[in-house]
């Protein structure tokens, strides 16, 4: 079995690689987003759960989280999904991250837009919709790249709770063949292109939505 | 009956008085300037009228209405006014054009198409016509204080509020600025004005409120409060002699 037969073996679990890891994107920017909305918008009786969430699911390792959430919670009745399980642990630690990028986001806003829109006579919903979450996400792009980075590098914990993912067949193959370094090399191919391709598609939209004086590039 | 009229406004920040008893009335179609040295309540005086801050007391009728009882339509309110800000506060995500829009768009339930002509219409007005695809980024300091000025008179307000317009602009742009808001004085729209640019003042202002310490200290015609009011504040403001000179 020469390099490319590995390459090629490994490939078949790309697919789930990146179903995990859209799945637990998705998860984290809609927390990401809700937490940081109702940040920004204070409503009263949430600051002390927002506070509480955000430095608990940033303080617990994923691995711990995704082992309490897919071996813990069935000791209670509760059987979890492997693919739900990623997006419990993962992608609510990746929102709890999100939230804070979204925050900076929004504190890059100049308040006196916001001014303008309240003397203007709009609502809070439609400043928020209209003016400040266009502005924010833009703000937000080279940190939630980081964060996707950061997913797509957890991702492998999904072999754990049984997911044939790129980590999973590697470690059959290793299992079998017993030629680690050529095996777990090509694992690092093909990270990095999936890697390559989720920066591509994030610079795309970002110059898809560029505009001048917000956007950097 | 006057537009708007103030009696006894006093506004509090944190124990200090910041405004303290200010009296005003604003006619229809006039120009009323407020000048009067930095932190003595001329932009919080602006702010209290159209309820951006709360005053602490006092009276605001606003075509009649007093709008400090309970159950004002504050938004209501503020569609009346068009408020133009010193450091232009354009909507940097959008361009000239769709700055205008949104207000009609969102508050005038226009059509994207009447919205997109009555846009245009402003940006003519202020002799922009070519600019409504450019970003706030794009646009000089003038250009983006006129697309601030297009975007308020597109909402069709009663009155404009300029909040010193001018100040951060460098002389060429003010000058812009300025004959665009003579402009607007010839065509009898009603402006309240704070400022310290004395060309407002003198050529486009019908009166002249001059504020010191939350308190007005004088009014009248500019001429008369630039060049030969007697009240030694005032002359060292405007850079006179104490005895007017």
């Amino acid at each position: 079995m020469n390099f490319w037969q590995i390459l090629a073996q490994l490939a078949t679990g790309v697919g789930y690689t990146l179903v995990v890891t859209l799945a637990c994107i998705a998860t984290g920017l809609v927390t990401g987003l809700a937490l940081a909305i109702l940040t920004r918008l204070r409503p009263p009786g949430l600051g002390v759960f927002l506070a509480v969430y955000s430095y608990v699911f940033r303080g617990v390792p994923v691995l711990v989280l995704l082992f309490m959430v897919f071996f813990g919670l069935p000791g209670i009745g509760l059987e979890v999904p492997p693919l739900l399980a990623m997006m419990l642990s993962l992608g609510l630690i990746a929102g709890a991250y999100l939230a804070e990028v979204f925050r900076a986001g929004f504190n890059a806003i100049d308040p006196n837009e916001l001014l303008a829109a309240e003397a203007m006579g709009l609502r809070r919903r439609e400043i928020l919709v209209a003016i400040e979450l266009p502005q924010m996400l833009r703000f937000a792009v080279p940190g939630m790249l980081n964060e996707f980075t950061t997913i797509l590098k957890y991702s492998p914990f999904a072999y754990t709770v049984g997911i044939p993912d790129v980590m999973k067949q590697a470690m059959t193959l290793a299992a079998t063949s017993l030629r680690g370094l050529e095996i777990y090399l090509a694992v690092g191919v093909i990270y990095f292109l999936v890697y390559k391709l989720l920066l591509t598609l994030m610079r795309a939209v970002e110059r898809r939505f560029a505009v001048p004086g917000i956007s950097r590039l | 009956m006057a537009l708007l009229t103030v009696r006894n406004l006093v506004k509090d920040f944190e124990g200090r008085r910041v405004l303290d008893g200010i009296d005003l009335d604003l006619e229809e179609g006039q120009v009323k300037v407020v000048m009067g040295p930095s932190g003595c309540g001329k932009s919080t005086l602006l702010r209290c009228l159209n309820r951006l801050i709360e005053p602490t007391a006092g009276q605001i009728r606003f075509e009649g209405e007093d709008i400090l009882r309970p159950g004002t339509d504050v938004r209501a309110l503020r569609q009346r006014i068009g408020f133009v800000f010193q450091n232009f506060a354009l909507y940097r995500h959008l361009t000239a054009l769709e700055n205008i829009k949104l207000g009609l768009r969102k508050l005038r339930h226009f059509s994207e198409a009447q919205a997109t002509e009555r846009a245009r219409a402003e940006l003519r007005r202020m002799e922009l016509e070519t600019h409504g695809d450019k970003y706030p980024a794009q646009l000089s300091g003038g250009q983006k204080q006129r697309v601030a000025i297009a975007r308020a008179l597109a909402m069709d307000p009663k009155v404009l509020f300029f909040d010193e317009p001018t100040s951060a602009l460098d002389p060429r742009m003010s000058r812009e600025v300025i004959t665009l808001i003579n402009r607007l004085f010839l065509d009898n729209v009603t402006m309240l004005c704070v400022t310290h640019d004395v060309t407002v003042a003198r050529y486009i202002s019908d009166s002249v409120l001059f504020l010191d310490q939350g308190r007005v200290r004088a009014e009248g015609d500019a001429d008369h409060l630039l060049d030969q009011h007697q009240d030694p504040h005032i002359s060292a403001f405007f850079g006179r002699g104490a005895r007017g000179v």
